[in-house]
C-alpha cells in the first residue's frame, strides 16, 4: 500500500480540526487520504465512499489512533463491507482512547515531566529537560509508527492483535512508576523553589499554610476546586492579608 | 523591566504559536508542558533560570490535568511564556510568584479559547457535512488545513495578549511590586506541591500503586537533605 510514510507524518496532526461534531474525524480523514488514493485509480466510487467513512465521527487517543487508521485502510483495500468498516471504528474508540490516556496522560507524560522536574531540581538545567522532550518524542514517533503498521497488517483482526500486544499490558503497568516518580520530585522540586524565595522560616511556614489549604480545597472541595482556581484563590487572599494585615 | 522590542515580542509570540498548537493540534510533543514553554521562553529572554523556576512552579499545576478529550482544561503554554515575561523582569523576591499568578489567570481564559475554536471547527465541519459524507478529498484538506490556521492564530493571538499585559502590568505596577513582600510565592509553592500530590494520589488509587508514591515522596525527602536543595 503506498502512502504510509505521509500518512505516518498526518497522524501527527490528527487533532488539527477537533471539534465537538467529529471530534477527529476529519484528521482521521486526512490522514487516510495517501492511504486511499490506491482506490481513486481501481475505483472512483470506492475511493469516495472509503474517505467518507474515514471522515466520521471518531474520537481516541491520539497516539494510537493508528491502530485505528490502519486497520481501517487495510479493510477498504481489502473490500470489505462499509458497514462492517464503520462497527470496527466505533469498536474502537474506548479501548484505545482508555489505554492511551492510560499510558500517556496518566502515565508516561507524568513520568517524563517528573523526572525532568526532580533533575531541574537537582541542578541539571535545561539539558536535562531537552534530553526529556527529545526521549518523550522518539518513544511516541515509534509508537505511532508501530500503531499504524499493526494497524495496516492486522485489518478486521486488529481487536484480537491488540489484546495480544504488548499495550494492553503495559497501560496499567505505568501508574506505579508514574506514581513513583510524582513522589520522588514534589519534595526536590518544592525545597528549590523555596529556595529561590526570601524568607527563610516564614516562606516555609506561607507554604505549608498553602499547601494544606490547597490541598484541602483540592481533594474534598469538589470538581469545581481545580488547582488552578485554588491556586488563585489562595494568591488573591495572600495579597489581601498583606495588604489589609498591620 | 524589560524592554519589549518588536524582535522580543516577535521571537516570543512565534514560541507560543507553537507552544499552542502543540497542546492539541500539532505534534502534541509536550513542547505545551509548562516547564518547557517557559524554559525556552527564559532562555529567549536571556534569563533561563528564571524561566526553569517559572515552569517548575506551573508544572506542578498542569501536573493534576487530564487533557481527556472533550473536557475543557487550562492552557498552561502560552501562560507559561506570558509568566516568564513578566517573572524576569521583576525583583526575584516576588517576580516568581507575581509571574505565576499571572500565568494561571492567562491559563484560565486560554482554556476558554479552546473551547471557542472547537465550537468554530464544529460549525466548519457541519457545514461542509454534505461534502464530507460525499468523500471530498479537497473538503477534507481545506477543513484541516484551516483548522490548523485557526488554532496557529488562536495560539498567537493569546501569547501576544499575555506578553502584553505582562508589560503593561509590569510597568504600572513596578513600584507596587518593588515594595511587595508579600510570601506569595512560598503560598503557591506550597499549592502547587498539594495539588500534584492531590493529582498523584488520585491517579495511585490504592494498593501498591500507593505504596510505590509513598516511597517516592521518601526518597525525595532524603535526596533534599542528602544533596542540599534549598540551602
Amino acid at each position: 500500500m503506498r502512502g504510509q510514510g505521509r500518512a505516518l507524518l498526518r497522524l501527527f496532526a490528527l487533532q488539527g480540526a477537533w471539534n465537538y461534531e467529529r471530534m477527529i474525524g476529519v484528521g482521521m480523514g486526512y490522514a487516510a487520504e495517501p492511504l486511499l488514493e490506491d482506490l481513486a485509480a481501481a475505483s472512483p466510487e470506492r475511493h469516495r465512499a472509503a474517505v467518507g467513512r474515514a471522515t466520521e465521527f471518531f474520537n481516541c487517543h491520539p497516539y494510537l489512533a493508528g491502530l485505528a487508521l490502519g486497520a481501517a485502510a487495510r479493510a477498504e483495500h481489502d473490500g470489505v463491507p462499509g458497514d462492517q468498516i464503520r462497527r470496527l471504528r466505533t469498536a474502537l474508540c474506548s479501548p484505545l482512547g482508555a489505554l492511551g490516556d492510560q499510558l500517556f496522560w496518566a502515565g508516561l507524560v507524568p513520568i517524563v515531566m517528573s523526572l525532568a522536574l526532580a533533575a531541574v531540581a537537582l541542578g541539571a538545567g535545561g539539558l536535562a529537560l531537552a534530553a526529556a522532550v527529545v526521549g518523550f518524542n522518539v518513544l511516541r514517533l515509534l509508537v505511532t509508527r508501530w500503531a499504524l503498521a499493526t494497524g495496516l497488517e492486522a485489518g478486521m483482526s486488529v481487536g484480537s492483535v491488540i489484546s495480544a500486544s504488548w499495550l494492553p499490558r503495559a497501560a496499567p503497568r505505568v501508574a506505579v512508576p508514574a506514581g513513583f516518580a510524582a513522589g520522588l520530585a514534589l519534595p526536590l522540586v518544592g525545597a528549590w523553589l523555596l529556595a529561590g524565595a526570601a524568607g527563610g522560616t516564614s516562606s516555609v511556614l506561607a507554604a505549608a499554610i498553602g499547601g494544606c489549604g490547597g490541598f484541602a480545597l483540592h481533594r474534598w472541595g469538589g470538581a469545581r476546586w481545580t488547582s488552578l482556581r485554588v491556586g488563585l484563590l489562595l494568591a488573591v487572599l495572600t495579597l489581601l492579608w498583606t495588604r489589609l494585615a498591620p | 523591566m524589560i524592554d519589549l522590542t518588536v524582535g522580543t515580542l516577535a521571537l516570543l509570540v512565534g514560541w507560543g504559536t507553537l507552544v499552542g498548537l502543540d497542546l492539541v493540534s500539532v505534534p502534541q510533543g509536550l513542547l505545551a508542558r509548562p516547564l518547557v514553554a517557559a524554559s525556552v521562553a527564559g532562555w529567549l529572554l536571556g534569563d533561563t533560570e528564571t524561566g526553569l523556576r517559572v515552569g517548575a512552579l506551573l508544572e506542578l499545576f498542569a501536573l493534576d490535568v487530564l487533557p481527556v478529550g472533550a473536557s475543557r482544561y487550562p492552557e498552561y503554554g502560552p501562560a507559561a511564556i506570558g509568566a516568564t515575561f513578566l517573572a524576569v523582569g521583576l525583583p526575584s523576591a516576588s517576580g516568581l510568584g507575581v509571574g505565576v499568578v499571572w500565568g494561571l489567570v492567562v491559563a484560565l481564559v486560554a482554556g476558554y479559547s479552546l473551547e471557542w475554536l472547537r465550537h468554530t471547527n464544529a460549525r466548519q465541519v457541519h457545514r461542509w457535512s454534505a461534502e464530507l459524507d460525499a468523500g471530498s478529498t479537497a473538503v477534507v484538506r481545506r477543513l484541516q488545513w484551516s483548522g490548523l490556521a485557526r488554532d496557529a492564530a488562536r495560539s498567537a493571538v493569546i501569547s501576544g495578549l499575555a506578553i502584553a499585559l505582562a508589560f503593561a502590568i509590569g510597568v504600572s505596577g513596578q513600584s507596587a511590586f518593588l515594595g511587595l513582600q508579600a510570601p506569595i510565592t512560598p503560598v503557591l509553592v506550597g499549592v502547587g506541591v498539594a495539588s500534584a500530590l492531590s493529582g498523584a494520589l488520585r491517579t495511585a488509587g490504592r494498593g501498591p500503586r500507593l505504596a510505590w508514591l509513598g516511597v517516592g515522596v521518601g526518597l525525595g525527602i532524603l535526596a533534599v537533605f542528602s544533596f542540599g536543595v534549598g540551602s
